[in-house]
C-alpha cells in the first residue's frame, strides 16, 4: 500500500469552520498542492509553525476527509488542548500542512467493499465515492459508522452529500440509529473487502471478525506522531515481517495509516 | 553580503546551522521538501554496531513547548548504514558537511563503529553520543566521570577524524565533564541532549511513554542549552555545538554568543521542515541588520 511521497508543505487558508456535532467541527482549508493528490487513508500534519506559543507544539495529524477543488476538508474532534486550538480557527486564519501523507486504502478489483468507522475514523470514507469514480472502481460500498453517543453523530444528510453513501449508524447508548457497538452491525457475507478507521479497540474487533472469515482488511491505524514523513520514527506500531513472518516494528506515518489485517501483530 | 560560513575542526561549513541526530533521519528523509545541501550539515540518526528495532511504543508525546521521546536508538546498524545510508549521503550532500552519530553500550560497541566507518568517506566526523537516555545504561557515560573518560581515550587512537562528544544536561555541572572530554583528546563538544523526563496518563495510572521515562526536547530546554554551551565553551578551549530548543535566528544566536561555533536544529524540524532554511536565512538578515560581516564574529561575543 505504498504511495509515492508527493508532499508539500503549504500555509494554508481555512475557507469554512462548522460545529457539525458535539465537539465535533468540519473545517475547509485552501491547500492545492494536497488536494490535488490526497487519497482515502492519507492524513496531513496540521500545525502553527515553529514559532508558534502554546499547545500544540507539535503539528496533529488528521484524515484528509473531503477535496473540493482546491479545498481539502478535515473532520477534528477535540480531546485536549491541541485539537481545541485546531477547531478554535475561523475562517482567514492559516495553519501549516504538511500532506499528503502516508499510505491510503486500496480498492483494487473488489466488487463489495464494507467500510466501518467509528467517531471520526468517519473522515476517510467521506471522500470514497470521489476517489472511486477517480480509480474507475464500480465497488458496491456499504458504510457503517458508530458513536458512543448521539450527540457526537455527523449529520446523515452531510454524510450522504460527501460520501454518496446512506451510512447504516449504531450509537452505544442507542439515542441515534441502531444500538450497539457498530461492529454488531458487520455482516460480511458476500464482502470481499472491509476498510476500517476508528479507535484501536473497534479497529481490533474488525480485524478479528475479518481474519476468522477469510475477509480481505484494511485498517487506518493511529499512533503519537511528531514529524509525519518517517524522521522522528516515534510512530512504532508492531507489524509481521510478510517475508520472514518476524515481528518488527512499522511506522504509521511512512508504512502506514493504513495497514492490511494480517500484517498487524495485534 | 553576510559570510555565514565557519571554519571548525578544520573544515568549512557553509553556514552554522545541522540538522540535530534523530530529527533528520539520514538526510535523505527531508530531500523532497528542503535542499539538505545548502545546510551547513546533517548529523545522522545514531549508528550503533548491530540494528536495533528500538523500544515499545508510544515513543513520543507533547510537553509543555516541546515533546518527549524513547525512540530507543533504532537504527538500521552498521553494515547495513554503510551498504544503504551512506551512497545517498555521497552522491547529495556536496557542500553540506555530514556528521554520523555513534552510540552504544560499551566502549567496545563505539569502537567498533567508529572502527568500522574509517575507510569510509563522505563524512566529516564523529557525534559520540553518550547521553542518551533511551536505551539501557545509555546516560552512564555521561553521567560517570570514570566511565566518560576510559571512553574518549579509547576512541581517541581509533581515528584522525573529529570526536564531538554529545553531552548530557542532567549532571551537576556540566564544565567537569566537557574537561574531561578536553583532556581525553575530544575535538569538540555538542551541548546538551535532551533532558530525562516523564509525563503520566491521570486516568489510567500509567506512563504516556512505552519505556516509561523518555527525554525532553524542545524550546522548553532552551535556556538549559545556552547556559550549558557557554559553560562548555567558557570552560574549555574545544569548538561547542549548540543544541536545545532552537526555532529562530534569534535562539540560534543566543547559542551563538554563549560561544558555540555551530548549532544544530532538532525538534523543531518535525513542527515544520522548513525551520532550518528559514533559520539560515534569518540569521543572514540579523548580521545584514547589525553591520556584521561574518557570522563568525559574533561566536562567543556575549558581554557579561
Amino acid at each position: 500500500m505504498k504511495t509515492d511521497r508527493r508532499i508539500s508543505r503549504a500555509w494554508c487558508e481555512v475557507r469554512t469552520r462548522e460545529q457539525v456535532a458535539e465537539d465535533t467541527f468540519w473545517l475547509e482549508l485552501a491547500a492545492h498542492d494536497i488536494a490535488a493528490h490526497a487519497a482515502p487513508g492519507q492524513f496531513v500534519m496540521v500545525g502553527f509553525g515553529a514559532n508558534a506559543w502554546g499547545s500544540p507544539f507539535l503539528p496533529r495529524p488528521n484524515s484528509v476527509a473531503s477535496v473540493q477543488g482546491e479545498n481539502i476538508g478535515l473532520l477534528i474532534r477535540v480531546y485536549g488542548a491541541g485539537s481545541r486550538r485546531l477547531t478554535e480557527m475561523r475562517p482567514g486564519d492559516s495553519a501549516l500542512l504538511l500532506g499528503p501523507l502516508g499510505t491510503r486504502f486500496e480498492i483494487g478489483d473488489a466488487r463489495k467493499v464494507l467500510c466501518v468507522a467509528g467517531g471520526v475514523g468517519l473522515a476517510p470514507f467521506l471522500m470514497l465515492r470521489d476517489w472511486l469514480k477517480r480509480t474507475g472502481s464500480s465497488a458496491e460500498v456499504h458504510l457503517l459508522y458508530g458513536e458512543q453517543t448521539g450527540a457526537a453523530v455527523f449529520d446523515p444528510e452531510r454524510i450522504r452529500s460527501f460520501s454518496g453513501l446512506d451510512a447504516e449508524i449504531w450509537t452505544e447508548d442507542g439515542s441515534v440509529g441502531r444500538e450497539g457497538r457498530v461492529t454488531g452491525g458487520a455482516d460480511l457475507a458476500g464482502v470481499d473487502l472491509v476498510l476500517s478507521c476508528g479507535p484501536t479497540p473497534m479497529l481490533k474487533a474488525v480485524r478479528t471478525l475479518c481474519l476468522d472469515a477469510g475477509v480481505a482488511c484494511q485498517l487506518a491505524v493511529e499512533e503519537h506522531m511528531a514529524c509525519g514523513i518517517g524522521t522522528c520514527v516515534g510512530c512504532a506500531i508492531e507489524t509481521i515481517d510478510p517475508d520472514t513472518g518476524a515481528d518488527r516494528y512499522s511506522l504509521v506515518c511512512v508504512d502506514g495509516p493504513v495497514f492490511s489485517a494480517e500484517s498487524l501483530r495485534w | 553580503m553576510v559570510d555565514l560560513k565557519q571554519q571548525v575542526f578544520g573544515v568549512t561549513f557553509q553556514n552554522p546551522v545541522l540538522l540535530a541526530s534523530g530529527t533528520c533521519g539520514y538526510g535523505e528523509e527531508y530531500s523532497d521538501l528542503i535542499a539538505v545541501d545548502a545546510l551547513g550539515g546533517i548529523v545522522t540518526k545514531a549508528v550503533t554496531p548491530e540494528p536495533r528495532i528500538g523500544n515499545p511504543p508510544p515513543r513520543v508525546t507533547e510537553t509543555p513547548s516541546g515533546m518527549i521521546n524513547a525512540i530507543g536508538l533504532a537504527n538500521v546498524g552498521l553494515e547495513r548504514f554503510k551498504r544503504e545510508k551512506l551512497p545517498w549521503l555521497r552522491e547529495n550532500l556536496r557542500n553540506a558537511k555530514v556528521f554520523v552519530n555513534v552510540a552504544g553500550k560499551t566502549v567496545d560497541d563505539f569502537v567498533t563503529v567508529v572502527a568500522g566507518l574509517e575507510d569510509e568517506d563522505c563524512f566529516v566526523g564523529y557525534e559520540i553520543d553518550v547521553s542518551c537516555p533511551n536505551v539501557e545504561g545509555g546516560t552512564l557515560f555521561a553521567t560517570d566521570e570514570v566511565a566518560l573518560a576510559k571512553l574518549v581515550r579509547a576512541l581517541r587512537p581509533v581515528t584522525q577524524r573529529p570526536l564531538v562528544v554529545k553531552l548530557a544536561p542532567n549532571v551537576p555541572d556540566i564544565g567537569v565533564f566537557a574537561e574531561i572530554c578536553a583532556e581525553g583528546g575530544a575535538d569538540g563538544l555538542s551541548t546538551i541532549n535532551t533532558f530525562p523526563g516523564m509525563v503520566i496518563d491521570v486516568e489510567k495510572r500509567r506512563p504516556v511513554i512505552g519505556n516509561v521515562t523518555g527525554g525532553v526536547s524542545g524550546p522548553a530546554i532552551r535556556p538549559m542549552g545556552v547556559h550549558a554551551t557557554w559553560v562548555a565553551a567558557s570552560r574549555t578551549n574545544l569548538p561547542v555545538i549548540g543544541i536545545g530548543g532552537i526555532r529562530s535566528a534569534n535562539d540560534a544566536l543566543e547559542y551563538l554568543l554563549a560561544g558555540a561555533c555551530l548549532v544544530q536544529i532538532g525538534t523543531a524540524s518535525f513542527v515544520d521542515p522548513h525551520t532550518a532554511p528559514t533559520v539560515i536565512q534569518e540569521l543572514s538578515d540579523f548580521c545584514e541588520r547589525q553591520g556584521v560581516a561574518r557570522i563568525s564574529d559574533l561566536v562567543g561575543a556575549l558581554e557579561v
